[in-house]
């Protein structure tokens, strides 16, 4: 379990430590992990069984957290590196736009001309939580996992490099991009509902 | 001193705003670190002096903290079902 045993010494926990930090480190963020998990695979059973093998991983390897550090930044490392290992192998999703690709596509729009999308914040005030999902469902899940940790689970740059395995550097660029991609999907929604429609003054 | 938005400034006593920025793109990503609470000193103080006198800036900063409080407030926010933590629950217990 190499995602979990990271370059933390193991603790030797008693049995009843184990039961205690699982119960009062672990048990309170389950919510938030289901949620991260149903936006990541965006279907219920599939957020259930991720839920379970990540908190059941969490606990057989318990010896490698360290009491009273970010219990919620290390589950939610393990629900990651578990959906990248396990789920999205097995994805009936077709294969969609690899992320590779948009990361190189933006990466050499954007060294050219920084683009910044025509958006109002009128336009998207009146969207509602269903098609704020539907967008953000649309991006790419690299894409959109750096979105549910920043803005919906509030992680910081740090916490999220951490749970990403990435440098903060990165974690910084790619935020960006996401909020570009989701403006764009925004916008969409936003002319299609009549909005942002105003002239050039 | 002025202490709310200048958002839509004609008098001649304001100092002239700014309708077009050519930093738009660098001022999008400061604005996005301050609204993620990353931002240094150095960059808050940049923005209070963009949001008295660039339009483009006061713009981005408004529809990104829109956007930001719509994904934090108007998305449903899934439960873990009941049944699930049980289940958990009850596989932690069988593994002692």
């Amino acid at each position: 379990m190499p995602e979990i045993m990271s370059d933390t010494p193991t603790r030797g926990y008693t049995e009843d430590q184990k039961y205690q930090i699982f119960n009062k480190e672990f048990m309170p963020h389950i919510d938030s992990m289901y949620n991260f998990a149903f936006r990541l695979t965006m279907d219920e059973d599939d957020a259930n069984d991720l839920v379970q093998d990540t908190y059941l991983k969490a606990f057989r390897f318990i010896s490698s957290f360290e009491q009273g550090t970010n219990a919620k930044a290390w589950l939610f490392r393990i629900l990651k590196n578990s959906f990248i290992n396990d789920y999205r192998k097995k994805s009936k999703e077709p294969a969609k736009v690899d992320y590779q690709d948009v990361e190189t596509t933006y990466n050499s729009e954007e060294a050219e001309v920084e683009h910044t999308v025509d958006l109002r914040a009128e336009a998207v005030s009146d969207l509602i939580g269903d098609e704020v999902a539907t967008a953000l469902n649309s991006l790419p899940v690299d894409f959109r996992t750096v979105i549910i940790l920043c803005d919906i689970e509030g992680f910081t740059y740090e916490e999220m490099a951490k749970i990403l395995d990435i440098p903060i550097g990165t974690v910084r660029s790619r935020l960006h991009r996401a909020r570009n991609l989701l403006k764009e999907k925004l916008r969409d929604y936003a002319s299609s509902m009549g909005y942002n429609e105003e002239n050039e003054e | 001193m002025q202490t709310s938005l200048p958002i839509s400034s004609s008098s001649e006593t304001q100092p002239k705003m700014k309708q077009h920025c050519d930093h738009q793109a660098d001022c999008l990503k400061m604005i996005q670190l301050i609204l993620d609470g990353e931002a240094t000193e150095q960059q808050l103080e940049k923005l209070k002096v963009n949001l008295e006198t660039c339009q483009p800036c006061i713009q981005m900063y408004h529809l990104e903290k829109e956007i930001k409080e719509l994904l934090q407030g108007r998305m449903e926010k899934k439960c873990c079902p009941e049944k699930l933590v049980a289940t958990i629950k009850a596989r932690i217990a069988s593994f002692s």
